[in-house]
């Protein structure tokens, strides 16, 4: 295989990596919140529903949780899985997984926000969605960045697992290609779009944490 | 939203009980529903035959120089999916997951240099068409030249490979196993074959077709002349979906005739396919084509 | 008619009374200022004011409604929604940390709550906002963030945005505390212009001297319990023993 095959099918396969990865985000960042809000909610019992969630989600590995999801609706339901569940259970994995480690992010964000800041906006005439929105969630963003820059930086790395469900990602052209070319230069090259991309993601998370610092807490 | 929490929940569920499934699955599983496929032809979609392979297995599955999937086997089911006016697809699948891809529908079949033997309880296979055998590789110059020399060396064998059926508990080779020092795990074959180098691995146990590939790929390593079994290669099918196997039987029979089988054969020749090994022709009953040359010179 | 009243108060923290039955009332311009030692429970008196903790007994007017009370006996009614929001709007609370929103400038702090709860005209809560900023001697820090200032010009800051909602009354939680001394005269200053004014406000300080000069009514409060109360000059002037020695701690 040429050098240029190579790397046209791992790039083919980095597209795939940045599918899931872009979707994941997409999906789990607002889940992750709504899961804190639960987490953090009146009701007992949600609360706690979502604290077993999270510690199942954080307490298994995410390979398995990608075989769960994959397999489980045949195993559970006999369902037939369709040709695109594939990919589907890929990212509703993904998605459910980073959602819980996002939603301890949050929580301990918004946990920090000092009461006075609630205090003012209720005096101020806030309603709840209000005070929310507009007032704790904007600052809870800027503390939580670092975190989750941290977890956006694990996730593009994360995408490689789905080669145990042989979705053709970058991780699995490159397995496929190196057992062709009984050689380990396809590694080298899958690690070297891997870093690419994650210095590009550091790059752009770096500017918005930078675009937020126009005030200090 | 909510039902993407419920379903976080459940696969968390499902992890569990997965993780049982899986630990027997090996032994017991499937030969229990052999529910009847969907169509009439016994293909899970109509008209689609969706193959199943470890794309990280030349030369019987893997990636060509033009980044398409390729094989002898694959090219065995394109003529199969030409003679019936079906679509080829080529579903590369881990292979630690070939039976829950199989059995949940989404793979037809599993064709891949997929050794029969010991596992005929499991599957509806097809006629033998390769004859395989387990083999050991060692470096040149490992010092190793017959099974008794891997007294006390470390040997590697690929996770659910036929090669570690062979070498486990009640397999064929369980005595010779024992004399190991140690039998490591491995998932793929480059892998393996980079710690026979490193020294980390004495031996590998391994088909001999994917032996002669990796080593043609790569200087310094042998064979050993002792083979650990005579086994061979079929197409799984889920264990029941008689109808499919039964078209697939026919048309090897229809390839072999009109001679495509051993043009594709010829094709791998070089590449771990040896000719000596092709038993499509004895699975239907007819003498290899030396052999009944001679048979009819005898008569 | 009160614009404020609070009859028999009490209030405590699991098994500490902070509050032992104590009423007070406001009228239009009236300035009351509520002095004691640390602990004496009249932050807190001003919290159950400004509805920010529930009281255990006794009730609380304003406008001449009883808009809130309870029975001691766990009996407790609070305005719901509606009627909390017009409660709310009677009264304005400026914060001895001043509680300003850090990721907002300093002229959307003032303008973002009569714009967004209140409804108002964009252009004219600007306007209003930025006299605001005049009178507080803060006209050039309308774009400046709240880290960008001073703790005495974060809480004028503070003091315009409970103003721009035009509340009847203002009340000031110990507004100077968190100062440091060269500060505090200036936050003084804008307070006693709105004294000037004749807008009613209740203010719990430390500042004696200010206590005295700026209000129409003054309470002591020591261990939940009004000690003196009166006119500035009679409780400054007062026998009372405790009064006495609170004040001479002071001088030291």
């Amino acid at each position: 295989m040429s050098f240029q095959v190579m790397m046209m099918q791992l790039g083919q396969g980095m597209l795939k990596s940045m599918g899931i990865f872009f979707l994941t985000l997409l999906f789990s960042l607002p889940l992750g919140l709504l899961v804190a809000l639960c987490r953090m909610s009146k009701s007992g019992i949600l609360r706690t529903i979502m604290r077993v969630y999270i510690s199942i989600m954080r307490g298994t590995p995410l390979m398995l949780q990608l075989l769960a999801v994959y397999f489980g609706p045949y195993y559970l339901f006999g369902a037939k899985l369709g040709k695109n569940w594939r990919f589907s259970a890929i990212i509703i994995a993904f998605a459910v997984n980073y959602a819980a480690y996002f939603a301890e992010i949050y929580r301990s964000g918004i946990g920090s926000m000092p009461a006075g800041q609630y205090e003012a906006a209720r005096l101020l005439g806030y309603s709840k969605s209000g005070t929310f929105l507009r007032i704790i969630f904007p600052q809870v963003i800027k503390r939580i960045l670092p975190a989750i820059t941290n977890e956006v930086i694990t996730l593009i790395k994360d995408t490689s697992l789905s080669f145990s469900l042989a979705y053709a990602e970058m991780f699995t052209i490159a397995k496929q290609i190196a057992a062709k070319e009984t050689s380990f230069m396809p590694f080298l090259a899958a690690a070297l779009f891997y870093y690419v991309f994650n210095a590009l993601v550091a790059f752009a998370m770096e500017r918005i944490e930078k675009a937020m610092n126009y005030y200090s807490a | 939203m909510k039902k993407r929490v419920l379903a976080g929940v459940l696969s968390a569920a499902m992890a569990v009980s997965m993780s049982f499934t899986m630990t027997y699955a090996g032994e017991t599983e499937t030969v229990s529903e052999a529910e009847a496929a969907a169509n009439a032809d016994g293909l899970a979609t109509e008209g689609k035959f969706v193959v199943g392979f470890d794309a990280e297995y030349p030369p019987y599955g893997y990636m060509d120089d033009n980044g398409d999937y390729t094989g002898f086997d694959l090219e065995l089911a394109q003529a199969v999916c030409d003679l019936e006016g079906w679509e080829l697809v080529k579903t590369p699948i881990d292979w630690d997951s070939k039976d829950m891809e199989l059995n949940s529908g989404n793979i037809d079949c599993i064709w891949n240099g997929f050794t029969m033997n010991g596992r005929e309880d499991s599957y509806t296979f097809s006629v033998p068409y390769v004859n395989n055998s387990q083999v050991i590789v060692t470096a040149d110059d490992s010092g190793i030249n017959s099974l008794a020399d891997l007294a006390g060396k470390t040997v590697g064998v690929q996770a659910d490979s036929a090669a570690l059926a062979l070498l486990s508990k009640d397999g064929d080779q369980a005595d010779l196993a024992e004399t190991f020092g140690d039998l490591q795990q491995f998932a793929d074959y480059n892998t393996a074959f980079t710690e026979l180098m490193a020294g980390s691995l004495d031996a590998v146990a391994i088909d001999i077709g994917v032996a002669q590939y990796q080593i043609n790929g790569r200087d310094g390593y042998k064979i050993l002349d002792e083979y650990l079994n005579a086994e061979q290669y079929a197409v799984g099918f889920k264990k029941g979906n008689t109808a499919l196997c039964d078209t697939v039987n026919k048309d090897l029979k229809t390839l072999l005739d009109n001679g495509t089988f051993d043009k594709i054969a010829k094709k791998y020749e070089g590449q771990g396919v040896d000719p000596t090994m092709l038993c499509l022709r004895e699975s239907f009953g007819e003498a290899s084509t030396e052999a009944s040359t001679e048979a009819e010179t005898e008569a | 008619m009160a614009l404020l009243e609070m009859k028999n108060i009490r209030k405590s923290f699991g098994d500490l009374e902070v509050i032992r039955d104590i009423s007070l009332r406001v009228d239009e311009g009236e300035v009351l200022s509520i002095i004691g030692p640390s602990g004496s429970g009249k932050s807190t008196m001003l919290r159950c004011a400004a509805m920010l903790e529930t009281i255990d007994s006794g009730e609380i007017w304003y406008m001449g409604e009883r808009a809130a009370w309870a029975d001691g006996h766990g009996g407790l009614h609070y305005p719901k929604k509606a009627e909390l929001k017009k409660v709310r709007s009677y009264f304005g609370l400026v914060f001895q940390n001043f509680n300003l929103f850090p990721h907002f400038s300093v002229i959307k702090n003032i303008t973002d709550a009569p714009i967004h709860n209140q409804k108002r005209d964009r252009d004219e809560v600007y306007a209003e906002a930025k006299e605001l900023l005049a009178k507080m001697g803060l006209s050039d820090k309308a774009d400046a963030y709240p880290c960008q200032l001073s703790g005495g010009q974060c809480q004028r800051v503070a003091i315009a945005r409970a103003l721009a909602l035009n509340p009847k009354i203002l009340y000031f939680d110990e507004p100077t505390s968190a100062l440091d001394p060269e500060l505090t005269g200036e936050v003084l200053k804008v307070i006693k212009s709105l004294a000037d004014l004749h807008i009613a406000m209740v203010i719990v300080t430390h500042e004696m001297n200010f206590a005295r000069e700026i209000s129409d009514h003054v309470m002591f409060m020591d261990k939940g319990i009004v000690e003196v109360e009166g006119s500035a000059e009679s409780v400054f002037n007062t026998d009372n023993a405790r009064m006495r020695a609170f004040l001479g701690k002071l001088r030291h």
